[in-house]
This record gives structure tokens, C-alpha cells and sequence, in this order.
């Protein structure tokens, strides 16, 4: 360029980082501080999560307290932070159950399509017809209250969302020439469903999965609040959010910080969720 | 005067990896009454360069340099909206997506006419039927209320132009309109925007990558690689005496200077046989699409055999067919005596690993998570040939075969140009070591140089390893070089078949006539306008 001079860039300077890093960062950031406080429960947490001490109960947070006690004179702080390793493990057994029958039964229907892909797919709008937190219930009803049904209930009701998302995937994906070129080349059908297929459909599942972690969380603190989830006295944070109700009045931490918990993890996993969904559309 | 300047175009777009230039300093000038012709090959900044002069560039862009029309600066939005559509139009390559499926023909052309003019409803209804009249839209009064999906690609191009000539512009932008169309579709476009310049002066510019349709249309060529001009001049002056090298690199290219490329035989022996082949698709309102119907082929040993259509002339479903990626409804493909069809176990293997298929988009081809090497590697272990490591040693020795770096081996797709993914494609096409191979429009979203190193490594590879070649394309131009023996297809039919030199010296169909007039050959081209 010599002597002729350009207007103004309309445009400001290339963002330093690549778009949705610093969700992701932040997103992962808050995670990884929760698993690092789950994991070190017994050193970070200040009392025993079920010790009682009924002279302080009630107590409002102080320096001996930082989160104060509930009604039982249990540390709510010492409850938060063993809480986490029941929601987090919840966050990803709540997920991954799902995630395992969904992507299973998507790959399946939509390779094969015809005959199998109607039954498979009729099967999924029965299940996605009947209002989605009430079947839960419905079937931690039958099955008894605890986590390990909720999770089960979970894998019987949520795998849909991850089933149709995939088998709109694998449609698009199996028409590409390199399925084609599989199957030209005479591969088997296991190896191209799980060698060409399955890798190229992982991405928007993953997205989706990280959004759908938060939605475990607070629907099995949900559960816990109706005493369907985790049991008392375990340390968990809708059941904690549930022992503090009757005094949310006088005892307004025992709500609070628990609650608070809870949005934080969430935060981070839907930041996570958003920086990877930007990362991937720009690099895609 | 000229009708417009350019005067030191630049624009670079932002990017995760800092700023990119895409035009560089390009300057050239358009002469009212002129078609001029911007010729390059894909990442060479044609397209960038027309769209900059419309202001449609993405906001990311940062343009420079300074852009006359008629003497006045086309700097800022409202210079540019000042003259967009009313003074200057343009028209695009796929005209599918530049039509609003919800609107009717009738009010595309007429949309421009109320918004610019002002003109009624019924005013501009009638403007617009003129326009499709003079755009040659048969029956125009007619079609107004159609909607875009009941016209062919063609008919939507020339709607697309009609609503660009809506308010009389001086010039018209052509941005590759005729890339996506058939040739003989293509022919129709051409001739028709030659005489609107005849008739009523238009001004152009004709972005291509063909030079051959460059060739049939234009008065002056400018030659853009790399974002810069490289050479101007007289569509004449420019391909008979090139100065700079690229251009005859480009010019050497064109598949009508390539060598012949083709050796028939003296005595043929049958490979395949294709008998009263027919695929019927049933379709959701109950009916049937005819795909292939009633093909009757014999394909020789060793030999290079071309098929010729157009879409839809179910030429690719021949091919799938012979693969056995699709199933015929009726007749039989014959294999040294056996029935593909009826192929099952060992004997379906053994005809996998006999019959192999190149694709033709190079990106969409391979598994964009798998290395060059493990692509090329993985029908060998697969079928037992080697075992991994053996085979991934074996990959590396098909891409030498196929003149691909040693050094390229761990790249995945994404990284590679489309001529190295087509090189992956043949490389593993090859690594079961077939006797046929399918080539189906594997250089038809290649650049023409990149084109020409594909099918010299074909021919090469053909004549090293004793290969039959299936080679399936729409361009009449590259099957005269390369093939030995051609079929033409039309509407799921088999046209005609025959020795290439016979067939194209002496057409027996009307069809086959067409077809041949209708390549853009840049050499007949010129003959054609001396």
C-alpha cells in the first residue's frame, strides 16, 4: 500500500482470545474450585457435616459458625461443602446415564433408519408426552426414594433429549462421503457407527450435556426438598434447603448458603457449556 | 471515463490468527458498454473484490483504498446504499439461496421497483413481467405467482437477474453465476447476459474461476492470485501471448491444452456388465423416481471409461450402484461372471477390497477426526492385510504413490488444501490395491490446476497398477482427454455410449450434440469470436 489512505477500521482490534475462552475459563474455574472442596472435605470443612450440638443451634453466622448452624446445631458450613460431593457426583451420574441410553438408542435409529428408527423414535414421543419431572417422581415413587433411583429415573426419562438430538446428527453425518467411503471399503457396521459416526456427532452432545447437568442438579435438590432425593441427615443441599424452611424467618443461613452453592456450580456449568458451544461454532 | 474505479483495494479480515489480507493493492478500471472478466482460482480474492465494490462485506472486514463510481466516492454506508440496486446490482452464484422461498417470482422483480421507485403494486406487477421477458422466461405472465422450488436452477438464475436489472442499473456484478448450473444451462445464462451488454449496454463484471466461460463472454481480463492483479489485458492479448507465469500455468490448465491422456485398446476383455440395470426410488406422495432405468453397459479390463451427464442424470447413482452402496430394483451388475447382487460373505469382501470409489467433495469425504495416515491405513488392518503398525508404515509408502509429503501424514483434514484431501481419498481408495477404480467428480470442486495434477496421477497410477477407471463428470471437456470410452446419460437413461474420439467427432444424439456445444472451452471460445 503507498500513498492512499483507508478509511477508519470499522472494526476494533481481534479479540486476544479465541471467542468463548473466557467463559470456558471461568466456567471450569468455578467447577474445578467445587470438585477441589468436595474432594477435600474432611480438611476443609470445619466440623463434622452430622455432628449435633444443640446448645448452638440456630446460631447466626460468627466466627467460630462462618455459615452459621441450623436447628440442630449442625456447621452449615462444614453441610455446603460435604453437600458437594452429592450434588456433583449427582451432576454427572444424572448425566451420563441419560447420555449413555440416548446416544445409544440415536446412533442406532438413525444409521439404520426404516422399521427400527419408526419404533425407536415412537418410543421417544411417548416418553417425551408425559410432563418430564412428574415422571420422575412417578417413577422414584415406585422404585423409593434415594439417589440412586432418582439417577435411574433420570436414565429412564432424560435419554430422549440426547436420543433425538443424536439421531438428527448421525442423519446428517452418514450422508457424508466418508460413511460412504466406510462402507464402500466394507467396514462393518459397528465399526462405522462407532469409528466414523459416533466422534463427528459428540459435539453438540457435549454442549448439551453441560447445560443439562445443571438442570440434574436442581431437579435432584427439587426431589431432595420433597424428601424423594437424598435422605436426611445426609448433607445435601436440597435437603438442606428443605431442614431450613420452617425457620427461613429467623434462620434465614441455613436457606441461603446452600442456595448459594448451588447457583455457583450451576454457573459453572453453564459457563462451560457456552464457552464450548462459541469455541466450537468458531472453529467448526 | 470509466464507469468505475478501483483505485489500491485492500481488505483484510480479523481472524483468531491476526489480521488476514485477502486483496492487496488491486487496482483496475471498467469502461462503460464493457464485460470484464475477474479470473482466478479459489483464495484469490475475485469474490472479495466484487463484494467490496457493493460494500457486502462482513463486518470483520477492513477495507482500504478508494472505489470511483462515475466519478464519485463510494466511501461510507450511505455512498454505497446510494448507488446499491438502483445504480449497481449483482447476482450470485447459487441462485437457490438468494431467493425467498415465501415470495413469488412476481414480487422478487417487483420488490426493488416499489422499494426504489415507488411504484403501485400494480405498476411494478407489471414492470416485473416485462423484466421476466426480456430475461427469456418462457411463459412469463404465467410463472409470476410461481414460487422458487417450482423452477429449475436456470429459472431461478435468471430471476435473480431480472431482479437485478429491476431499476435499469449501469452495472451488474456477476459473482460465479453459472458455477452451480449445467453446462447447458449454462450456455442459456451466458448468451443471455452477452445480449443484455449488446442490447442495452449493461456494464459487467464476471467473476469466475472458469476461463473458459470468461473466454465466451468477455472483452477485457484481469488475473487475480493471491489477493493481487497479476495481469490485465484483452481476454485475447491475455490468453494467446500471458506474460506473467502463473497465467500460463492457469491457461495450460484449461482441460481443453491438456495432453490426451487416453490409450483404447486393441482388444478388449469384459470386467463388468451391466444388465437392464434400473433403481427406483419411491417417493412420499406415493410415486416413483426413475434414478437409472434400463442401463445396459459393459466396461472393459483396463480400461478408462467415462460417464457424462448432467444432474440428475443418475449418472453418480450408476456408479453407487456398481459399489454396491445402492441396491438395484431391477437388473444385475455382473462381476467375472457373478452377480454383485447376490454376493455375500468372503465373496462380498473380496469384491470390497476389487472395487473401490474416490468422492467428490474432498473435505466431506474423509473423517475429519482421522489423520492422512490413519485414513490411508485403516482398510488395511481392517481387512487383515497387516497388522496396524505394518499398515500405517504401508500408508506412507500410498502417499508418496500419490505425491503426497511424508510430512503431511499426521494432518487431519482441516489442514490440508482439497487436492491433498482428493490425494488422502485416492491413497486409501488404493490401499486395498482394487482393479477398479470409481472416480466419481473428484476434480470438480478442484481448482484447474489443482485438476490437472488429479488426473495426471490417475493416468499415472492407471497405467503402474493396472487399474480400470470409472471416471464420472459433468465436463465434457476433461472426459474427451482422459477417457478411453464414454457414456452419456440423460434423465436416469443411457444416451449413447462409445469410443471417445468416435463419439465427440460424430455425436448420434441431439442431446450428445448439445452437450458438447455447450462446454465452455476457452480455445473454442476464441476461435469461435475472431
Amino acid at each position: 500500500m503507498t500513498d492512499v489512505v483507508s478509511p477508519a477500521p470499522v472494526h476494533p482490534a481481534a479479540p486476544r482470545f479465541r471467542h468463548g475462552t473466557i467463559e470456558a475459563a471461568l466456567g471450569a474455574a468455578l467447577l474445578l474450585a467445587w470438585l477441589i472442596a468436595a474432594f477435600g472435605a474432611g480438611v476443609f470443612a470445619p466440623y463434622d457435616p452430622n455432628a449435633l450440638d444443640l446448645v448452638a443451634m440456630l446460631t447466626p453466622p460468627d466466627a467460630a459458625h462462618w455459615f452459621g448452624t441450623d436447628h440442630l446445631g449442625r456447621d452449615v458450613l462444614s453441610r455446603v461443602i460435604y453437600g458437594a460431593r452429592i450434588d456433583i457426583w449427582m451432576g454427572f451420574a444424572g448425566v451420563i446415564a441419560p447420555l449413555a441410553v440416548g446416544v445409544t438408542v440415536g446412533l442406532i435409529a438413525g444409521y439404520f433408519g426404516g422399521l427400527t428408527d419408526t419404533i425407536l423414535m415412537r418410543i421417544v414421543d411417548i416418553t417425551v408426552a408425559f410432563p418430564f419431572f412428574i415422571l420422575v417422581i412417578a417413577i422414584v415413587g415406585v422404585l423409593g426414594p434415594g439417589l440412586v433411583n432418582y439417577i435411574i429415573a433420570l436414565a429412564l426419562v432424560a435419554w430422549v433429549a440426547y436420543a433425538r438430538l443424536v439421531r438428527a446428527e448421525v442423519l446428517v453425518v452418514k450422508r457424508l462421503e466418508y460413511v460412504q467411503a466406510a462402507r464402500a471399503l466394507g467396514f462393518s457396521d459397528p465399526v462405522i457407527i462407532l469409528r466414523h459416526v459416533l466422534p463427528n456427532v459428540l459435539g453438540s452432545i457435549t454442549i448439551y450435556a453441560w447445560t443439562d447437568a445443571v438442570m440434574v442438579i436442581l431437579a435432584g435438590a427439587s426431589l431432595g426438598f420433597l424428601g424423594l432425593g437424598a435422605q436426611p441427615p445426609t448433607a445435601e443441599w436440597g435437603v438442606m434447603i428443605a431442614d431450613g424452611q420452617p425457620y427461613v424467618l429467623q434462620a434465614w443461613w441455613i436457606c441461603l448458603f446452600p442456595g448459594i452453592a448451588m447457583v455457583t456450580l450451576s454457573l459453572g456449568f453453564i459457563l462451560v457449556s457456552d464457552g464450548l458451544s462459541r469455541r466450537l461454532r468458531v472453529s467448526a | 471515463m470509466s464507469l468505475v474505479s478501483v483505485q489500491g483495494l485492500s481488505v483484510t479480515f480479523a481472524s483468531d490468527k491476526g489480521p488476514v489480507a485477502a486483496v492487496r493493492n488491486v487496482s483496475f478500471d471498467l469502461n462503460p458498454g464493457e464485460i470484464l472478466g475477474i479470473v482466478g482460482e479459489s483464495g484469490s480474492g475475485k469474490s472479495v473484490t466484487c463484494r467490496a465494490l457493493l460494500g457486502l462485506l462482513p463486518r470483520r472486514a477492513t477495507v482500504g483504498g478508494r472505489i470511483l463510481y462515475d466519478g464519485r466516492d463510494l466511501a461510507g454506508a450511505a455512498a454505497i446504499q446510494a448507488v446499491r440496486g438502483r445504480e449497481i446490482s449483482m447476482i450470485f452464484q447459487n441462485p437457490a439461496s438468494h431467493l425467498d422461498p415465501l415470495m413469488t417470482i412476481g414480487d422478487h422483480v417487483a420488490e426493488p421497483l416499489r422499494f426504489h421507485f415507488g411504484l403501485s403494486a400494480a405498476e411494478a406487477r407489471a414492470e416485473a413481467l416485462k423484466l421476466l421477458e426480456s430475461v427469456r422466461i418462457r411463459d412469463a405472465a404465467a410463472r409470476m405467482d410461481a414460487w422458487p422450488h417450482q423452477l429449475s436452477g436456470g429459472m431461478k438464475q435468471r430471476v435473480l437477474i431480472a431482479s437485478a436489472l429491476a431499476c435499469k442499473p449501469r452495472l451488474l456484478l456477476a459473482d460465479e453465476p453459472t458455477t452451480a448450473l449445467d453446462v447447458t444451462v449454462q450456455a442459456g445464462i451466458l448468451q443471455l447476459l452477452r445480449d443484455l451488454n449488446r442490447e442495452s449496454g449493461l456494464t459487467m463484471a464476471l467473476v469466475s474461476h472458469d476461463l473458459g466461460v470468461i473466454a465466451e463472454i468477455c472483452d477485457r481480463v484481469i488475473v487475480m492470485r493471491g489477493g493481487e492483479v497479476i495481469e490485465a489485458g484483452l481476454v485475447r492479448d491475455v490468453v494467446t501471448n500471458p506474460q506473467h507465469e502463473y497465467t500460463r500455468l492457469l491457461i495450460g490448465a484449461q482441460p481443453g491444452r491438456l495432453p490426451q491422456m487416453a490409450e483404447p485398446q486393441e482388444a478388449p476383455a469384459g470386467l463388468f456388465e451391466l444388465k437392464d440395470v434400473a433403481v427406483h426410488f419411491p417417493t412420499r406422495s406415493g410415486g416413483m423416481v426413475r434414478a437409472v432405468d434400463g442401463v445396459n453397459l459393459s466396461i472393459h479390463k483396463g480400461e478408462c471409461f467415462g460417464i457424462v451427464g448432467e444432474s440428475g442424470s443418475g449418472k453418480s447413482t450408476v456408479a453407487r450402484t456398481i459399489v454396491r452402496l445402492i441396491t438395484p430394483t431391477g437388473g444385475r451388475v455382473m462381476f467375472e461372471g457373478k452377480s454383485v447382487g447376490d454376493l455375500a460373505g468372503a465373496d462380498l469382501t473380496a469384491y470390497r477390497r476389487a472395487v473401490q470409489m474416490v468422492f467428490q467433495s474432498p473435505f466431506d469425504s474423509l473423517n475429519p477426526r482421522m489423520t492422512a495416515q490413519q485414513t490411508i491405513a485403516e482398510p488395511i488392518w481392517r481387512h487383515g492385510l497387516a497388522s496396524k503398525s505394518a499398515a500405517m508404515a504401508r500408508a506412507l509408502q500410498l502417499m508418496d504413490m500419490v505425491e503426497l509429503p511424508r510430512s503431511f501424514a499426521t494432518r487431519r483434514p482441516r489442514a490440508l488444501s482439497g487436492g491433498q484431501c482428493q490425494r488422502v481419498g485416492i491413497a486409501r481408495a488404493l490401499a486395498l490395491s482394487p482393479r477398479l477404480l470409481i472416480a466419481d467428480e473428484v476434480t470438480s470442486a478442484l481448482d484447474v490446476t489443482v485438476q490437472a495434477q488429479i488426473l495426471r496421477l490417475l493416468t499415472r497410477l492407471r497405467k503402474e497398477r493396472d487399474l480400470t477407471v470409472i471416471y464420472i463428470s459433468h465436463d465434457l471437456t476433461v472426459v474427451r482427454k482422459f477417457c478411453d470410452r464414454v457414456a452419456v446419460f440423460q434423465g436416469g437413461r443411457l444416451v449413447e455410449t462409445g469410443a471417445t474420439a468416435d463419439l465427440f467427432a460424430s455425436p448420434s444424439t441431439g442431446y450428445t450434440r448439445d452437450l458438447i456445444a455447450a462446454a465452455p472451452d476457452m480455445d473454442q471460445a476464441m476461435a469461435e469470436r475472431a
